[in-house]
C-alpha cells in the first residue's frame, strides 16, 4: 500500500510505506526520492476535526516572509509546503528530515548510557547552548515553543547538533494572525497556566522561561524534575507552591546522585535555577531569560575547560569545598 | 546494563505500576494457562524492548488458584528476568488476590513518594475465566472506587466462561471479554499501552490508548 502525495503545483511524490515515526496526531513518512525530506501526514480523524485550522497554521508558517529564514535553518524541521492526496484533500506538509536521539533519552538517568555512551558535562552543555541559540532566534521572531516536550528536541550523539521538531505545535504570529500552542505537559508549565485551556491563551516570554528552566534542569540533572521532592506532594503541587528542594531553605532532595550533581554546578548557574524555581514560580519577572542562561552556561563551559568542575555525568561524591562549607555551619569554631 | 541498582533511587523516571491479578484456578488448565504464561512473558519482553517503558513500568503478579499468592512483587520490569511458570489448579480466590494487589500498590505509591519519584495512574489488570470464590465484594468495591476517583485504571478481562457481571464490579468500566484465547494480542496491547503512557510527557497528562480491537470481543 504505497502512498502518493502532491504539492500545490500538482507534482507528485511517493512516500515510504511504513512511517518513520507515529504519534497520536500524525505519522511522518520518508520520501525515497528526496532523502533529506520527510512528510507529516495527519491522521484522518484529526483532519476531520481540525483540517482547516492545521492547514491555515502550516501555510502561514511556510509563507510568512518574516519567518521564511526558518525553512533554511538546519536546526528546525519547519513546515515547507502543504501536501495533498490524490483527491486534492490537504493531508499535511513536507519538512527537513531531522536526525538525532530524543533529548528525553539524554536527560534520563538510565537510558543515556545506551544512547549517549560518551556523554559528559561538556557535551550536555554544548547541546544546551546550541538549543538556546535557536531559541533566541525563534523568540526574536515572536515564536513561542509552548510545548517543551523533551522528545521534540533531537540531539546528535556524534556532535553538538540539536534539531527541533514538531514546529507546527508552536505559537506563531504569521500572516496577520496568532496561532496558539494548544498542548503542553502540565509539569512543564508555570503555575499561572495550570488548569488553563491552552488553546485559548497566549504564551509569553515569561511562560517560556519557566518551561525552559525545567528543561535545562532536567538535561543537567539526568531527567530529575526540579520539583521532585521527598514527601507527599508531586511536581505539580510543588510548582504551585514554588517549592524547590535545592539551595538554602530547601530540603527534601531525593536520595541518589542528585545532590552530588547539583553541588558540582557553578554557583552562578545554581543561583539562576533557585531564582526561577523559587521566586519565579509566583513572580514571572524573576525567571531567567534566554540571554542570561547563555551567559551562565558559557561560564560553565569555560570553567569545565579549565578543570574547575567535574566533567562526569554522575560525579562520585559531592564537591569537596562546598561540602566543607556546609558542614562548618554546624561545627564548633574550635577545631 | 544489568548492574544491580536501587531502583527508586538511581532511576527517577516516572513510574507506571501494573498489577496483574491472574485466575489460575483449575478451569484455566490446558490451553488457557499455556497461553496466559506465554502472554505474561511476552509482555515483559515487549516492555523491555521499549526505550522509555523499560525504565518506567513496575510490575507485580498475583495468582488466584487454590490460594491467593504474590509471585512477583513490584519491581522495575528491567530487573525481571522472567516470572515463575503458572500452573492451574484449585478454586478462584480473586478477592484476596485483588486485595493483596491493592495493598501492595498503596505501599508502592508510598515508596514512590518517599523517593520523590512521580507516578502515573496505576493499572490493575484482572483476568478470569469464571466467578470468584465468595468474599470478593469488598476488594471489588475498593478497585471500583479507586478507578472512579481516577486513582486506578482497573481493567477486568473475562476469558470465555467468565461471569462478566461480577468482573465488571471490579471497575468503573465494564469488563471486556477476551476474544477466544488471544492472550498474545492482549499482552501486546498492554505493552503498547505502557509505551504510550511512559512516552506521555508528564505523569499528569491524559493518554490516548491503542484500540482493543485485536483482542476484545464485541
Amino acid at each position: 500500500m504505497s502512498i502518493t502525495v502532491h504539492n500545490a503545483a500538482g507534482e507528485s511524490v511517493q512516500l515510504s510505506d511504513n512511517p518513520l515515526a507515529q504519534g497520536g496526531e500524525a505519522a511522518v513518512h520518508a520520501v525515497p526520492r528526496f532523502p533529506n525530506v520527510v512528510v507529516k501526514l495527519y491522521h484522518p480523524q484529526v483532519l476531520q476535526k481540525r483540517s482547516d485550522t492545521l492547514r491555515a497554521k502550516v501555510e502561514a508558517m511556510s509563507s510568512d516572509p518574516r519567518l521564511a529564514s526558518f525553512k533554511e535553518n538546519p536546526a528546525l524541521a519547519w513546515p515547507r509546503f502543504s501536501v495533498f492526496d490524490e483527491n486534492g484533500q490537504w493531508r499535511g506538509y513536507a519538512m527537513r528530515k531531522a536526525t538525532g536521539v530524543r533529548m528525553s533519552l539524554l536527560a534520563h538517568a538510565m537510558a543515556y548510557r545506551e544512547h549517549f555512551p560518551n556523554l559528559d558535562r561538556p557535551a550536555v552543555v554544548a547541546y544546551l547552548l546550541r538549543l538556546l541559540g535557536v531559541l533566541k532566534e525563534l523568540h526574536a521572531a515572536g515564536v513561542m515553543l509552548g510545548d517543551y516536550n523533551l522528545a521534540n528536541f533531537l540531539c546528535d550523539p556524534g556532535s553538538a547538533t540539536v534539531t527541533l521538531i514538531d514546529c507546527d505545535s508552536w505559537q506563531v504570529s504569521a500572516a496577520g494572525k496568532t496561532f496558539r500552542c494548544p498542548v503542553a505537559a502540565p509539569d512543564m508549565l508555570p503555575p499561572e497556566l495550570h488548569g488553563k485551556e491552552l488553546g485559548k491563551i497566549d504564551r509569553t516570554l515569561e511562560s517560556e522561561y519557566f518551561s525552559l528552566a525545567i528543561l535545562l534542569f532536567k538535561a543537567l540533572m539526568l531527567g530529575r524534575h526540579p520539583y521532585d521532592a521527598v514527601g507527599g506532594s508531586g511536581p505539580l503541587e510543588n510548582i504551585r507552591k514554588g517549592y524547590f528542594p535545592y539551595g538554602l531553605g530547601g530540603g527534601g532532595i531525593p536520595k541518589g546522585h542528585w545532590f552530588n550533581i547539583w553541588s558540582h554546578l557553578p554557583y552562578k548557574l545554581k543561583k539562576q535555577f533557585i531564582r526561577t524555581f523559587k521566586e519565579g514560580a509566583s513572580d514571572p519577572s524573576e525567571r531567567t531569560s534566554v540571554a542570561e542562561w547563555i551567559d551562565v552556561l558559557k561560564l560553565y563551559q569555560r570553567e569545565l575547560g579549565k578543570g574547575w568542575h567535574d566533567a562526569q555525568i554522575k560525579p562520585a561524591r559531592p564537591k569537596a569545598n562546598e561540602y566543607r562549607g556546609a558542614q562548618s555551619i554546624s561545627k564548633p569554631l574550635a577545631v | 546494563m544489568n548492574e544491580s541498582h536501587d531502583d527508586l533511587i538511581d532511576n527517577p523516571t516516572p513510574r507506571c505500576p501494573v498489577a496483574l491479578v491472574l485466575d489460575t484456578s483449575g478451569s484455566m488448565s490446558g490451553e488457557p494457562i499455556e497461553q496466559l504464561n506465554a502472554g505474561v512473558q511476552l509482555f515483559i519482553d515487549e516492555v523491555k524492548r521499549d526505550d522509555l517503558a523499560r525504565w518506567s513500568v513496575d510490575l507485580a503478579v498475583y495468582t488466584a488458584g487454590g490460594s491467593a499468592q504474590c509471585i512477583q512483587s513490584f519491581i522495575g520490569v528491567e530487573q525481571i528476568a522472567g516470572v515463575a511458570w503458572l500452573s492451574a489448579g484449585g478454586g478462584t480466590p480473586l478477592g484476596p488476590a485483588t486485595r493483596m494487589a491493592l495493598d501492595d500498590l498503596e505501599a508502592r505509591k508510598k515508596a514512590y513518594r518517599n523517593a520523590g519519584v512521580p507516578y502515573y495512574q496505576p493499572w490493575l489488570v484482572l483476568i478470569s475465566d469464571g466467578a470468584p470464590d465468595h468474599g470478593w465484594q469488598d476488594a471489588a468495591q475498593r478497585a471500583a472506587a479507586l478507578s472512579a476517583q481516577r486513582k486506578l485504571v482497573s481493567l477486568p478481562i473475562g476469558v470465555q466462561g467468565a461471569d462478566m457481571e461480577v468482573l465488571s464490579q471490579f471497575s468503573n468500566r465494564p469488563a471486556v471479554a477476551l476474544d477466544g484465547l488471544k492472550f498474545r494480542e492482549l499482552f501486546l496491547w498492554l505493552s503498547a499501552s505502557m509505551a504510550r503512557v511512559s512516552a506521555s510527557a508528564s505523569s499528569d497528562a491524559s493518554v490516548q490508548l491503542p484500540s482493543i480491537d485485536s483482542w476484545g470481543s464485541i
